[in-house]
């Protein structure tokens, strides 16, 4: 079977040569022969004549010869082949309509699908990433895998699990000769490398390196990115030390390319040993009354199964949860749980693998559109050569052999068509993976055509090849000869033209429903931008700074603090400055538990938001104050701790009455803090969500990490209100920083406009996408509806000439043709917006401000593509109407 | 010269085979080689051999290469592939059978019928 499809495989590409060494190798037979014949005694004439008698008829050998090398099949497509290309030439609008419409069609398609292989799909490099798991708690969607590193220890030294490693996300401050540079990077335990198998370009891995400090040397493993961004791939890099974060740490391994940690979507290219941070400051090691964003990773040991893993995980997670001196999970979480991490954290699939699912199901849509279309060319021109087909079924043409043929011209289109959507989805994949790339922690999405996505764009292509072959194949080679041949000009019978009917009003069903989608989608985010999210976002500037290099003194830190604002308040066009821990819409989620005295609150409802900030950010982000005061400079370290609460929190605690005077106990300080004001509520961490119960503290009075001093600042977000142009300010706070101190470093220069768009990349991208594939339906839809009725309108020139021959008014063959084009589109429409309703469920999720069966949504598109079928109908229909009877009649 | 006899049909690809199991071979040598191998016995259509040697190369059980032949032309030459010598094998084999069970046959006399 294999030799065979060797044999004529191989036949295909060596066509010429198989000719020659055919008849060589005869002449070769008859020559030798002959040459016998002679040294036998005969006349070389007549040993010549001889051979060639004995030889046979050497032309019909050959073609047995052929025949018998599996030829004719090779031939026969090859002339299948050569026929297509030919009709295409002959036809090129129809060809090149044929093609951008497949094209256009599969490139979305393969495009979408390499965005989700990408995000969903690609497993970690590393040994048996299924047996991996994060030791998260929680249940059903509500899931964490935050911790804290005694929880590490307790899992580590359980036995559960063949081996338990922690890690967590830190962006690293590394000096370089162009000045500090921030690097993604992860902290981890010393097992890491050794837990998850990584493989190594150079070096080696951490090698179970103690969590705690024991006076050994820092040292980090770089990313193969990294290996070349830095050091250009230099085979020496062992050994060599980077400064991060004011410390000198020596390269000791280069990752293998393709890893890149366990969060997709950033890149870690600095990886250092938990005892480094410790240096630092080693107090979080046992620090248990606080949650934070280490996440721990364990391997499933081979005689365990998953349900005992997660029994046992469950067990230990329960009882240290029962330990008093622990933090309490947020709510009412205390089952601990399994969450496979195979293919890393999934913040980043979670959040896009159901838009990622809509938009494919919408690509898939609009890709039966584009078929559609293409089938309905197909349809019409098989019309138009039902005379030629018939020629060729008389001369003697199997019908196989007719069909055989269409499929190999619907074949070499989608194939045409396949390869330029090759180059449509890697424009929309460069596209779609560089939106990604804002904010402050930019995704890295690493989409591109890999094998995976050139094996799904051929079997698409090879789908679509059959789809838009098949059915007109068939209707064509059922051509009944002897009409067809009879008649002067071909008269498309009623079956087949219902078919071509069809198509166009599921055509426009289909319109119907992508068009209403991508309408709800752009009008969610019009929506969201409309909304009033409790905070303005009009001429600020947001930047972040890092102050925590190590050299920096406290003292340091607070005089550089100090005359920064006092610098940027001088500067022209600031009108004020606020330091804040946490800006609107920034991604941060910094859930505190809040106890008031006499006064009990259920579990569920038990933590608020928290944030800290100093006097001017409720100005400068237009918070109004509800009742009491906001914080004053009077609130610093020494005077009483003071906090303001906003609405939200005061309705779910207090009710009606206003808290002023009332004092709280926030975390884990045990020092209490008194309610002095009371603001609006904003929705400071989702725009969809409703404002969270929020509890502001002063800069001044508050710890920022609980092993900190009071008051002191290294990280902090930088609020400017501005009175001009706020995007030109950037620079000039980058040189007043750079003036003030060099180890500072300000990152993340942003207008909160600029945020917020940020915070609605999901729903931009979706509305950008969807309103793409919408107008390319539409299109589609357009040129379907427009092909269809300009052919019937060729097709029945005669007719149309006999009835205005008989009386009829231009007028009525127009709007006969455009109530032709009406009826068609009617149906289609109603049948669409029964699909849009059912997609209704589908698409509520990610809707804003608006129901997915938004009346006024299905009548705008209704009101849409009824202008697209009129305008469709209206060009042919002139054209019929402009017809001469006299010509048309003496036509033929 | 020997009585010559028509080969049976079927027979021509195992007898091309088998020709070209001793020695590489270009087509005029297998149709000399077959007559060398039957004493003369058999005859080979001259016409029907090339057919017969594309279709078993066309079946991967031969293989051709361009060489040399004894007077120094440039000749086809056909060797056999390891599926080649599987199915000689089996044929003669199955030959052998069947010219056993015929001869059994062609022998019987009227007292044992």
């Amino acid at each position: 079977m294999f030799a065979r499809l060797r044999s004529f495989v191989r036949m295909l590409f060596t066509r010429e040569d198989f000719e020659h060494n055919m008849s060589d190798e005869m002449r070769f037979h008859m020559e030798a022969y002959t040459g016998d014949l002679v040294r036998g005694g005969m006349e070389p004439e007549e040993a010549q004549r001889r051979a060639r008698v004995e030889f046979g008829p050497q032309a019909a050998l050959q073609e047995e010869c052929r025949e018998a090398r599996g030829i004719r099949v090779a031939d026969e497509l090859r002339q299948d082949i050569r026929y297509a290309a030919r009709q295409c030439r002959r036809s090129p609008g129809f060809a090149i309509v044929a093609i951008i419409s497949l094209a256009l069609g599969i490139g979305a398609n393969s495009a979408i699908f390499g965005m989700m292989d990408a995000v969903l799909f690609r497993t970690l490099p590393v040994y048996d990433p299924g047996a991996l798991y994060f030791l998260a708690h929680g249940s059903g969607d509500d899931i964490s895998t935050s911790a804290n590193y005694p929880l590490v220890s307790r899992y580590q030294s359980s036995g559960i699990f063949e081996s338990v490693t922690s890690t967590s996300r830190r962006t690293f401050t590394v000096a370089s000769t162009q000045g500090p540079e921030r690097v993604d990077g992860e902290y981890v335990s010393g097992n890491y490398h050794a837990t998850l198998g990584v493989q190594f370009s150079l070096g080696r891995g951490f090698r179970a390196e103690p969590d705690r400090p024991d006076g050994r040397t820092p040292v980090a493993v770089i990313s193969d990115e990294f290996w070349m961004r830095r050091f250009g791939r230099d085979p020496g890099v062992i050994g060599k030390t980077l400064t991060i974060d004011g410390g000198i740490v020596s390269i000791i391994g280069v990752t293998s390319p393709g890893f890149n940690g366990l969060f997709p979507g950033t890149h870690a290219d600095i990886t250092m040993p938990l005892f480094v941070r410790a240096l630092e400051n080693a107090a979080f090691l046992s620090q248990r009354d606080r949650w934070i964003s280490v996440r721990i990773v364990g391997r499933l040991r081979s005689d365990r199964t998953e349900a005992q893993t997660r029994a046992a995980v469950s067990d230990l997670f329960r009882r240290y949860w029962a330990e008093p001196e622990n933090e309490r999970p947020p709510g009412d979480i205390r089952l601990g749980a399994l969450v496979p991490a195979g293919k890393g954290a999934a913040e980043v699939s979670k959040r896009y693998a159901a838009p990622l699912r809509l938009l494919f199901a919408m690509v898939g849509i609009v890709l039966l559109i584009a078929c559609t279309n293409v089938a309905n060319l197909f349809l019409a021109r098989g019309v138009s050569r039902s005379r030629e087909v018939a020629v060729r079924l008389s001369l003697g043409a199997g019908r196989a052999r007719l069909v055989r043929q269409m499929l190999t011209e619907s074949s070499l289109l989608a194939i045409a068509g396949g390869a330029l959507g090759l180059l449509v989805a890697f424009v929309s994949m460069r596209y779609i993976a560089s939106a990604f790339l804002v904010g402050d922690r930019p995704l890295i999405i690493d989409a591109h055509l890999n094998g995976r996505v050139f094996a799904f764009t051929a079997a698409v292509s090879l789908v679509c090849s059959l789809l838009v072959g098949l059915v007109p194949a068939f209707r064509s080679s059922r051509v009944d000869v002897t009409p067809a041949l009879k008649a002067s000009t071909t008269r498309p019978h009623a079956g087949r033209w219902s078919l071509g009917r069809i198509l166009v009003v599921t055509q426009l069903a289909l319109s119907f429903l992508v068009v209403s989608v991508a309408t709800l989608f752009a009008r969610s985010v019009l929506n969201m931008r409309s909304l009033d999210a409790g905070f303005s976002r009009e001429r600020t500037l947001l930047f972040n700074i890092d102050a925590g290099d190590r050299s920096l003194t406290q003292a340091e830190r607070a005089a550089f603090f100090a005359s920064l604002e006092t610098r940027l308040r001088a500067t022209p066009g600031v009108s004020a400055l606020a330091y804040t821990q946490r800006s609107p819409l920034d991604h941060s989620v910094q859930t505190r538990p809040l106890e008031i005295p006499d006064l009990i609150i259920p579990k569920q409802s038990r933590g608020a938001s928290a944030n800290v900030v100093t006097p001017a950010f409720f100005g400068i982000f237009d918070i109004d104050l509800v009742r009491g005061r906001g914080f004053t400079t009077e609130d610093r370290a020494g005077t009483e701790p003071v906090a303001v609460v906003d609405e939200a929190l005061v309705h779910s605690y207090f009710g009606s009455t206003y808290p002023i005077g009332r004092r709280v106990f926030l975390g884990a300080d045990r020092e209490p803090l008194t309610i002095v004001g009371v603001v609006r509520s904003a929705r400071f961490e989702d725009l969809r969500e409703e404002p969270p119960r929020t509890i502001y503290t002063a800069l001044a009075q508050a710890r920022l990490a609980s092993s900190e001093p009071v008051g002191d600042v290294k990280r902090i977000t930088v609020a400017v209100q501005t009175t001009s142009n706020t995007a030109a300010l950037a620079t000039v706070v980058r040189s007043i920083i750079a003036e003030l101190s060099p180890r500072v470093i300000v990152s993340y220069v942003r207008t909160m406009e600029q945020q917020f768009d940020a915070a609605l990349l999901r729903e931009r991208l979706m509305a950008a996408l969807s309103v793409a594939y919408g107008v390319l339906a539409l299109v589609l839809s357009l040129v379907g509806l427009y092909g269809i009725t300009a052919f019937g309108v060729a097709q029945r020139t005669k007719d149309i000439g006999v009835r205005m021959a008989l009386g009829a008014t231009r007028r009525r063959v127009l709007s006969s043709i455009l109530g032709e084009t009406a009826l068609t589109s009617a149906i289609g429409m109603i049948i669409g917006s029964a699909c849009a309703l059912l997609a209704a469920r589908l698409v509520a999720p990610f809707l804003f401000g608006i129901e997915p069966r938004d009346p006024g949504t299905l009548a705008g598109v209704t009101l849409l593509l009824t202008i697209t079928a009129l305008v469709a109908g209206y060009v042919p229909g002139l054209r019929a109407a402009t017809i001469d009877p006299v010509r048309a009649l003496k036509e033929n | 010269m020997a009585k010559s006899a028509q080969i049976l049909p079927g027979t021509l690809d195992m007898l091309i085979l088998k020709a070209v199991s001793l020695a590489p071979l270009h087509g005029y040598g297998v149709l000399l080689r077959i007559g060398q191998i039957s004493n003369n016995a058999l005859e080979i259509p001259q016409g029907s051999l090339y057919p017969a040697l594309y279709r078993l190369e066309h079946q991967g059980l031969i293989d051709a290469e361009w060489g040399e032949s004894d007077n120094k032309r440039k000749a086809r030459f056909y060797r056999l592939t390891p599926a080649g010598r599987r199915r000689l094998k089996e044929e003669a084999a199955s030959w052998n059978r069947l010219a056993d069970a015929i001869a059994t046959a062609m022998s019987a006399t009227p007292q044992e019928a």
